[in-house]
């Protein structure tokens, strides 16, 4: 390209057009797959905006503004108790699942054990069983248990993520051994080497893991429709209960609620972007 | 009389072994506890919720249940296995989420590597611009995506036909019910796998682009002839991802949007499950179809990961 470029100043100019066209078409093409990501979620916030009686305009932009949509929800469904529980049921499991992944992964890094290959491969195991299967035990035995339309059964089932363990594991298995050892030969127990010596140096990984651990118990449907089976209690159970309506969905509400319960993970994302993507990129590379 | 003898000479003495090897044994236990017990709470859990409930879903394949605590469950053996392979329903839906599967690849593998490729190119302002842009949809919940896009695709009034200028009734005509699914979940998983695509991308050491500069490669040869094969395991990787995990991510959106339908053109594996457990009360019968996903998966699983190892190039 260089020596081309030497003896030809033409093909020079000729190539810059041609990387500048490329360029261009490729923002063009960038720039559409962006819009087709982004304009939902704005046309979902646009509607929940407008006037309750010009929902079905087509404007691009809400105007006049009216929280009308909002207030509406408001009356027909407890929202604010409702992401306070989804606030509380996700941080909980989350919280849970950082501590028992923690010390699972620890155990895994810190010693040599008979099992351990196995006991290993029972978690990645757990990716192939389908949620579908085990619900129905699942459920009968937390009917047993009574704690069925009960906060604590949607998170008792939830405490142990296997994508925690293994993240983790992989972390402290990149952990400079030399440290644990230097830690063990000073007398310290195990238990104090975890919570003195890796914790401390883990906090980047740990945070990033907490906030899709979060993301994701705040996202889950199923379970909760399962086990609490009442409007009332998480965001995403009081949304569905906007669909019927009876002159179909209530779109003005129903924008106005998804968007309610879509606000705290957009407010995280927000606020820690390079830390939730991060996040993202790690516990997609197993 | 010779054997209380006996017995009385011999019990001392391995009475004493006994006594120096127990404190050794206990000694020795005491030492290989420490894993176990930081295991137990994350071992236990998931005997309790994913295995043990494995187990039961098997025991109860051979039943005829109707989960009615009040009605005996029946044995019938494997009549279950029986009818559900000869199920026509169950032959849909294996070529219905084979297909699915194979459509959000476009969005998980080939959408995610071009703009990995283009953006990489730009400049850094660029490049998380786009990237935030496209990632957004990954936070949004399920079920607000759902609504969202039944707003947006409603055939009176959804902004998607008044661009379009006709109403096509996107959620009750087979193809563009099956296209809206695949696109939906496309739309949801885009941000998550560029995200990927692009740490495989700023892993690949530069030194090999500029080595094949100098042998005067072109853009094209580079990308196809160095990049791509060291990006093969962030590739083989979401491909496994997403045909171990499709099913299970058009789910919610089958459930709140068409309910397999219509004419159940929708459908998948697991839905179809769904349907017999929790729907149908077929409860034998829907184990066995899981159980049957279960081993189907797993095989699936293991061949992939076979076929990464030997595809697959290792940068070293």
């Amino acid at each position: 390209m260089t020596t081309a470029r030497a003896s030809n100043p033409g093909a020079a100019g000729e190539t810059g057009w041609r990387d500048r066209v490329r360029g261009a078409v490729g923002h063009g093409l960038l720039a559409a797959l962006s819009l087709f990501c982004v304009f939902p979620i704005y046309w979902m916030y646009a509607t929940s905006l407008r006037r309750p009686d010009e929902v079905y305009s087509v404007s691009l932009f809400p105007w006049p503004l009216s929280v009308g949509n909002y207030t509406h929800v408001a009356d027909v469904l407890p929202i604010g108790r409702l992401i306070l529980n989804t606030f509380v049921v996700a941080l909980v499991i989350a919280v849970g699942q950082l501590l028992v992944g923690l010390l699972a992964a620890y155990a895994f890094t810190a010693w040599r054990f008979r099992g351990q290959t196995l006991l290993y491969l029972a978690f990645v195991g757990t990716w192939l069983v389908p949620f579908q299967v085990t619900m129905l035990p699942n459920y009968t035995l937390l009917y047993r248990a009574g704690l069925l339309n009960t906060l604590p059964g949607v998170i008792v089932p939830n405490l142990v993520s296997a994508l925690g363990v293994l993240l983790l594991r992989q972390h402290m298995a990149s952990f400079p051994r030399d440290l644990i050892d230097a830690a063990r030969i000073d007398g310290r127990s195990a238990w104090s080497i975890l919570w003195t010596v890796i914790v401390p140096n883990l906090r980047a990984p740990l945070a990033a893991l907490a906030i899709v651990l979060f993301i994701n118990a705040w996202n889950d449907y199923f379970w909760p429709a399962l086990v609490l089976q009442r409007a009332d209690s998480v965001v995403q159970l009081g949304l569905r209960g906007l669909f019927v309506g009876v002159e179909g969905p209530d779109w003005g509400g129903l924008m106005a609620g998804s968007g309610l319960a879509c606000l705290p993970i957009f407010a995280i994302y927000l606020l820690l972007q390079r830390h939730v993507v991060n996040a993202f990129v790690r516990s997609g590379l197993k | 009389m010779t054997g209380t003898f006996v017995e009385v000479a011999a019990v001392p003495r391995p009475r004493a072994v006994v006594t120096a090897q127990r404190p050794a044994l206990a000694r020795r236990a005491v030492r290989a506890l420490p894993p176990y017990l930081f295991l137990l709470p994350a071992v236990g859990a998931l005997v309790v919720w994913t295995y043990r409930p494995l187990g039961a879903a098997l025991n109860l394949s051979f039943f005829s249940w109707n989960l009615l605590p009040t009605t005996p469950k029946e044995y019938v053996g494997l009549d279950n296995y029986r009818r559900l392979i000869d199920l026509p329903e169950l032959r849909n839906a294996l070529w219905l989420t084979v297909a699915m599967t194979g459509a959000l690849l476009l969005f998980t593998v080939v959408l995610p590597t071009v703009v990995a490729l283009w953006t990489s190119a730009l400049g850094g302002r660029g490049r998380a611009v786009y990237g935030a842009l496209i990632f957004a949809p990954v936070l949004v919940p399920p079920v607000a995506g759902a609504a969202l896009w039944q707003w947006m695709l409603d055939p009176r009034s959804g902004a998607v036909d008044r661009v379009l200028g006709h109403p096509i009734n996107w959620i009750h005509e087979v193809r563009p019910a099956q296209i809206a699914i695949v696109v939906i979940t496309g739309w949801h998983l885009l941000g998550f796998a560029v995200l990927v695509v692009a740490a495989g991308l700023s892993g690949i050491d530069d030194e090999y682009r500029a080595a094949a500069l100098l042998d005067r490669a072109s853009r094209w040869q580079i990308t196809r002839w160095i990049v791509l094969p060291l990006l093969s395991p962030t590739l083989v990787f979401l491909a496994l991802m997403t045909i171990l995990m499709s099913g299970q991510l058009t789910f919610p959106l089958i459930d709140t949007l068409t309910q397999g339908g219509p004419d159940s053109q929708t459908t998948n594996v697991y839905y179809l499950l769904w349907e017999y457990g929790f729907q149908n009360f077929d409860t034998g019968f829907a184990s066995a179809a899981g159980l049957l996903f279960f081993a189907a998966f797993g095989l699936v699983a293991l061949a992939l990961i076979r076929l990464s190892d030997r595809l697959t190039f290792h940068d070293s």
